[in-house]
């Protein structure tokens, strides 16, 4: 049988389709329709009932404060995830005999799981922990804290795990960037006198402006749809004080109030889309090439 | 063009779907032709992971059993964090497990068990009964157990710590504090709080709300799963709260109480460095088994003179879904384990007290006769709030556990348990919310 040239692409692309229709649409529609519904294991039936799971969700003091604890993490992550990834692939960027071998060390913490990360801080992080023996042992001891136990440090604490965590990976990701900037740039600003600083905002920050992006979206999502972190070092707690969307939703599923747990999925997903798609378009535009 | 990719596009996607409903059916398919052709029955058992060492599930019994009937017992182990979930999902989706172990209490409030669970008062086991009310709901029998010796709740203690020290059990609030006092001014921290672990902070006041409504307002729980009254009405749950909270302020407890687990109380007994735990008896089971040396006991939560001890529903009961798929050979499966001989020895492997008339109590250990002598016989023991909850209890906990992190005064944890119990009733579609 003669295929035709031109639509033989769309033969290949059907099974691809179909599987990501079975797994990923189809789910996603009908989790937006039981977003309207009171969808629970112990009800005989399901009832649409409009928008009052999102009604209560924007009345419900605990998601409310979830939604303000997910943004927290969301902007501390973004902003120390970058400062420290780009500072150490600046770091590591020169010609240091142990930079290998540095790099293997900051990058190794983001290849651990987040239950290992959370067996060796939780101990860290008590009141008696190692931390603050260590600010009391050199003078600080007006920084100690209840890090995982003070209702208003705890989400901080986890952000600060977080970007200990993951500012490796960022670092990859900026190393990258800078390798690909030619060396010529560089001889030439020196050439005309211009110093590391200028050198910096002129040369490195707009052609690693690509690099900035891909870093900028990552732990933007990341941040929005953290889970994992809060729930293996607090799983939300003290009390609810440590609570972000991705528990929340956890906690709804858990009660068996599916319509309610989907709807704050649904909320999730549009915040992400929200932000994120406009965010990427603006910072596109801000790039430049060599 | 067009309609060869149409052709196309339909075979793959007719394709698709018969793999899909091959693969779905394969497995019931299998097991009605094996019943049908005369082979082995497999009957599925669902069970947590964490219950793998449970009294109904060793291979011997197991074995003897197909053995004897020909009827194979296949385990679905669940992951212990998921059970709940996985177990609500299976019977949604009509995936039935032909049994389920799970616990009385939490069958009512997780799996909706009037709905998804066979009565079984017909059975001919339930006549030998002794203790029908830790078997039953809605006043039908809708589990099965041999046992009646449910985990017991009040504070553990270290009996030795107390006979050094010229200690005898408190009876009121007052000599709770001055036995901690004592206790501390040994060098000892009288009172281990592993708050970390939320659910710990409800043994408190779960057998303390149940003993003051035993005695004081016997409608209590029915009229709150009315809505006839809120928790916050009742100014003594305020008390008893704000008495466990005392203790912590008094600085009778370990000092990190929101970072120290549950996982840490048998280690901080076996060290002796506390005398006391708000727990249940399993925790003793856990110290003797390390120590066997160990001289531990068991009184009730002293919020008040003669309080009884807090009886927490029964667990690992065996039940039937309605839409077990062998419902006859699931219920072969309980007939052989209340048979006589095979009960007696289950019994007397796992210490049990019986609740079979005609099968022999073991000798029990030192605490557990304790117990039995001086508040099981004399009755003096009273069903914790647990058993009369009919919604999910953790924002409960949660909220318990924010009074000790600073966010809430026991006024507060009531209201705000009001507003999400409302809600969570509501829900569940229960008359009156």
């Amino acid at each position: 049988m003669k295929i035709s040239r031109r639509l033989y692409s769309y033969y290949l692309v059907w099974p691809a389709l179909l599987i990501y229709s079975i797994f990923f649409v189809i789910p996603a529609i009908a989790g937006l329709y039981y977003s309207f519904t009171d969808w629970r294991l112990d009800r005989t039936s399901i009832q649409f009932i409009g928008w009052d799971n999102f009604e209560r969700i924007f009345t419900d003091k605990t998601l409310l404060l979830a939604v303000k604890n997910t943004l927290i993490f969301a902007v501390a992550t973004v902003i120390g995830k970058n400062i420290v990834g780009m500072a150490l692939a600046i770091g590591l960027n020169m010609r240091l005999k142990t930079r290998n071998i540095l790099r293997a060390i900051f990058y190794s913490p983001s290849i651990l799981s987040i239950l290992v990360i959370s067996i060796v801080f939780t101990p860290m992080l008590r009141a008696d922990g190692t931390i603050n023996r260590i600010l009391d042992a050199v003078g600080l001891h007006f920084l100690t804290q209840n890090w995982l136990t003070d209702p208003s440090v705890v989400i901080w604490t986890i952000a600060l795990v977080s970007i200990w965590q993951q500012a490796g990976f960022q670092m990859a990701i900026y190393l990258a960037g800078l390798q690909s900037i030619s060396k010529d740039y560089y001889e030439a600003a020196t050439i005309d006198g211009a110093g590391a600083w200028r050198s910096f905002r002129s040369i490195t920050l707009p052609l690693l402006t690509p690099a900035i992006n891909i870093n900028l979206m990552l732990t933007l999502i990341g941040g929005l749809k953290v889970f994992s972190e809060v729930f293996v070092l607090t799983g939300g707690g003290p009390g609810n004080a440590s609570q972000v969307v991705g528990t929340i939703i956890l906690r709804s599923f858990g009660e068996g109030s599916w319509g309610l747990g989907t709807a704050v999925n649904t909320l999730l997903f549009a915040a992400v889309t929200v932000i994120a798609i406009p965010l990427l378009i603006f910072m596109r535009r801000k790039e430049v090439s060599e | 063009m067009y309609n060869k990719m149409k052709k196309l596009g339909a075979g793959v996607l007719a394709g698709f779907m018969t793999l899909t409903l091959a693969a779905c059916g394969s497995n019931s398919g299998s097991s009605n032709a094996a019943a049908g052709s005369g082979d082995k029955v497999k009957i599925e058992l669902a069970i947590s992971k964490s219950s793998q060492d449970s009294a109904f599930v060793q291979q011997d019994l197991l074995d003897a059993f197909e053995k004897e009937t020909g009827i194979k017992v296949n385990l679905q182990l669940l992951p212990a964090e998921q059970t709940a979930t996985v177990l609500q999902t299976k019977l949604a989706v009509d995936e039935t497990p032909d049994i389920v172990q799970y616990n009385l209490a939490s069958a009512t409030t997780d799996l909706n068990l009037e709905r998804n669970f066979e009565i079984l008062d017909n059975e001919p086991w339930v006549s030998r009964i002794l203790n029908k009310d830790v078997l039953s709901a809605y006043g039908h029998v809708y589990s099965f157990q041999l046992s009646q010796d449910t985990g017991m709740q009040g504070v553990v203690y270290n009996k030795d710590i107390f006979k050094e020290l010229g200690l005898s059990i408190p009876n009121s609030f007052e000599e709770f504090l001055a036995v901690c006092e004592k206790i501390k001014a040994a060098g000892i921290t009288p009172v281990f709080m592993p708050y970390k672990d939320n659910w710990a902070a409800n043994i408190w006041p779960a057998a303390a709300f149940a003993d003051y409504a035993d005695k004081n307002e016997p409608t209590l729980f029915d009229d709150i799963n009315a809505n006839k009254k809120k928790w916050s009405d009742v100014p003594e749950f305020q008390n008893i709260l704000q008495q466990q909270y005392e203790i912590y302020q008094k600085g009778y407890t370990n000092a990190d109480i929101l970072s120290d687990s549950y996982d840490m109380a048998v280690g901080k007994f076996l060290g002796k460095e506390v005398a006391m735990m708000f727990m249940g008896d399993w925790l003793i089971q856990d110290v003797i088994a390390k120590d066997p040396n160990m001289h531990m006991g068991l009184f009730p939560i002293p919020y008040a003179a003669n309080a009884k001890l807090g009886a927490s529903p029964l667990g690992g009961q065996l039940f039937i879904p309605k839409k077990a798929k062998h419902m006859a050979e699931a219920k072969k499966f309980l007939d052989y384990l209340a048979s006589k001989d095979v009960a007696q020895k289950i019994v007397d492997d796992q210490r049990f007290v019986s609740n079979f008339n005609d099968v022999q109590t073991p000798e029990l250990p030192e605490y557990k006769q304790e117990i039995v002598d001086n508040y099981i016989t004399p009755k003096k023991t009273v069903l914790t709030t647990d058993a009369y909850m009919l919604v999910d209890r953790s924002e409960l906990y949660r909220l318990l556990q924010d009074e000790f992190a600073g966010g809430l005064d026991p006024k507060g944890v009531l209201a705000a348990w009001d507003d999400k119990f409302q809600q969570l009733m509501k829900d569940k579609g229960i008359d009156g919310f």
